[in-house]
């Protein structure tokens, strides 16, 4: 009773809002959401374990194990980029970019991985490092903490999966993100792996109804993969400037779908 | 459908999308960073019911913004010579945002806002921040007295969360009191127990409600004929006597192996429950009902004597599911929200007013009956919360 209330006093915004095909939001989403927590959680911990390591290198100066650790240890950022970025001041401090800086690269409260990246990669150094690696590591461990008390919002966490591919399109395509190392492929493998869990968690609430779509989404996403795929190195990728002409074009493609086709997720589950 | 309706916060326009997607082949000859602009839009002006914002390189324009609740849809307009990221935000929090927009370009971004104050970041860091204020409508003051099912789906799953990681928790612990037991280890085997029972107490009000697992976890010898030496007497109470009244794990490793099994059950099938809104505050007081009834008038742990500890345990437990639904409730009304939190914080120096008693053997029984009494006011405020919230 008390929840058919509920669809009757919604249904009308909801048409308004969402076109004809609007669905109503299901308690239905409350495991997928509590799984995704859980996903969140597990890799939030590991980045914490992986940049404990990252740092222990800057700080004793080893340039190359620095380097080498360098992109494994944002890989767990990047999947779980739609809920870390929701704290603008801890994203700022992981995450953000010398362009958000007045002096760019120059300007001292430029912070975070890329700060890191910046030293490691064009001055080849770790010098001056430790501060911002100290700093970068009491961030992602106050990331941890907070996400721990954080009700994920269930909007944000369907939204995701488009919000990632966006990140793609946006950051990882042009080769903006990792501009001094080039390991933009291992943070795309991130974003790409954070999406596709999305996806996998709210199969079943669609599967029926939605068929044609997810069919549309997998093949995407097997583009994406196999591409991918015949640039991985070892445990992780090639740089980004090895990508061939042709499979950045392919690789645009299917992500700008992607996240096209992703961005309508939330109003097929009712989140709009 | 009008191209705004089929838009979402942080997402490109439909429109343009749309036109990436028919350019697909276009994209792919431009590739790269190309293909990245081609989802934002040139400068052109701006549609009816859009606020539009301009960031320039110190600042935005307007820097003051007032919007009504609900939904509303912002062009930013990127006036300064660098890539920037618009983001409204709530304290730390981002509400929403549109990230790298290039210079130069416009892009939108449809928020579904709750009435307050929001800062709006305006470009570089170090710039001064907008402000944006949220108006109450009549809509947002209706969804405050009855707020959608949608509103309940985020404390439902955060439960769901808890429950999962106190009792794999208590799965482990049960394990860990399994290898002590085996190993003839009495204190590892006590602190392993008291693990596992703080662990317990944490879900109890939703496993308490589990009848063949609570009766195979959590049977007391004064509810079976046979007392201690009923063969129902099986479970926690049954290692707690063995423990405390033999000082030894003798006998024990039934018990112990049957406890870590049920433990693993009881955790899957918590994971299989499905809960409604109602239930978040419904169990919770329920419990807090069931712990003045019985376990703090007549004391749960007979020869272990910790029984103060495990109903500080338990508040901890109450507590989860109602400090979820608190940002509603002080939404509704704030009163409830007060005494609900009052009667947390009660309940709470009640029992630590006890920390003098060794046992709880030593706790008489008018004191008993006054931490009971705590118990059910905890109850009685707790009670308050589904209707304040539209849920009866």
């Amino acid at each position: 009773m008390r929840i058919s209330s509920f669809a009757g006093a919604s249904a009308l915004a909801l048409v308004l809002s969402s076109g004809a095909f609007a669905q109503e939001a299901s308690l239905d989403l409350v495991e997928p959401i509590a799984e995704y927590k859980i996903y969140v959680s597990e890799n939030v911990a590991k980045l914490v374990e992986d940049t404990t390591a990252f740092v222990a290198a800057v700080k004793a100066g080893e340039v190359d194990k620095a380097k080498a650790l360098f992109a494994p240890t944002r890989v767990s950022y990047e999947a779980i980029e739609p809920i870390a970025e929701l704290f603008s001041d801890l994203d700022v401090a992981i995450d953000s970019r010398a362009d958000d800086y007045e002096k760019a690269e120059a300007d001292p409260e430029f912070p975070g991985f890329h700060r890191i990246e910046y030293g490691l990669w064009e001055k080849n150094s770790t010098e001056g490092l430790e501060p911002v690696a100290d700093k970068l590591l009491a961030d992602v461990k106050e990331l941890e903490s907070r996400i721990a008390s954080l009700t994920f919002p269930p909007e944000k966490v369907v939204g995701g999966a488009a919000v990632l591919m966006e990140e793609v399109a946006a950051t990882k395509i042009s080769g903006e993100e990792d501009r001094y190392s080039h390991t933009d492929l291992w943070d795309f493998r991130g974003n790409f792996d954070g999406a596709r869990k999305i996806v996998e968690l709210v199969r079943p609430l669609i599967a029926d109804k939605e068929a044609d779509f997810l069919k549309t989404v997998d093949a995407n996403f097997d583009t994406v993969d196999t591409t991918l795929l015949k640039y991985k190195d070892g445990d992780g990728y090639v740089t980004y400037d090895k990508l061939s002409e042709d499979d950045r074009k392919v690789l645009a493609a299917a992500v700008n779908t992607l996240a096209e086709d992703l961005s309508t997720l939330r109003g097929k589950l009712g989140l709009d | 459908m009008s191209s705004l309706d089929s838009q979402r916060g942080g997402a490109p326009s439909s429109r343009l999308v749309t036109i990436a997607l028919v350019g697909a082949a276009v994209l792919a000859l431009l590739g790269g960073g190309a293909f990245y602009l081609a989802s934002q839009k040139a400068a052109r002006p701006v549609e009816a019911g859009v606020i539009a914002v301009r960031v320039g390189a110190k600042a935005c324009e307007p820097m003051d913004l007032t919007v009504p609740a609900g939904r509303s849809v912002f062009e930013i307009e990127n006036a300064s010579d660098r890539p920037i990221e618009w983001e409204i935000l709530d304290g730390v929090m981002v509400v929403e945002e549109r990230e790298n927009i290039a210079p130069g370009f416009k892009s939108q971004l449809a928020a579904r806002l709750k009435p307050g104050s929001y800062d709006i970041t305006c470009g570089l860091l170090s710039n001064p921040r907008g402000k944006l204020t949220v108006t109450a409508s009549a809509h947002s003051e209706a969804e405050k007295a009855k707020p959608p099912l949608k509103a309940f789906i985020g404390p439902l799953s955060e439960y769901k969360v808890y429950l999962a990681l106190q009792s794999g928790q208590m799965a482990r612990s049960a394990g860990t009191l399994t290898a002590a037991v085996k190993a003839g280890d009495v204190a590892a085997a006590l602190a392993a127990y008291a693990d596992a029972r703080t662990a317990y107490r944490h879900v109890e009000a939703v496993s308490g409600r589990i009848a063949d697992i609570e009766n195979a976890i959590d049977p007391v010898a004064a509810y079976l004929s046979g007392r201690e030496q009923d063969p129902a007497f099986i479970g926690f109470h049954r290692i707690e006597f063995g423990l405390w009244k033999q000082n030894a794990t003798d006998g024990l490793e039934p018990f112990a192996d049957r406890l870590a099994a049920d433990a693993t059950t009881l955790r899957d099938r918590l994971k299989a429950l499905k809960f409604e809104p109602a239930d978040l505050a419904g169990n919770a007081s329920r419990e807090a009902r069931r712990l003045a009834e019985g376990p703090v008038i007549s004391g749960d742990n007979l020869y272990a004597g910790d029984d103060l500890a495990e109903f500080a345990a338990a508040v901890d437990g109450l507590d989860k599911p109602v400090s979820l639904l608190l940002p509603l409730v002080s939404e509704a009304s704030p009163d409830t929200a007060k005494a609900v939190t009052e009667a947390f914080a009660a309940t709470r120096a009640d029992i630590a007013s006890h920390a003098g008693a060794a046992t709880y053997a030593d706790v008489p029984a008018d004191a008993r009956k006054t931490l009971a009494a705590s118990f059910d006011a905890l109850a009685a405020a707790i009670d308050r919360i589904n209707p304040a919230l539209g849920l009866e």
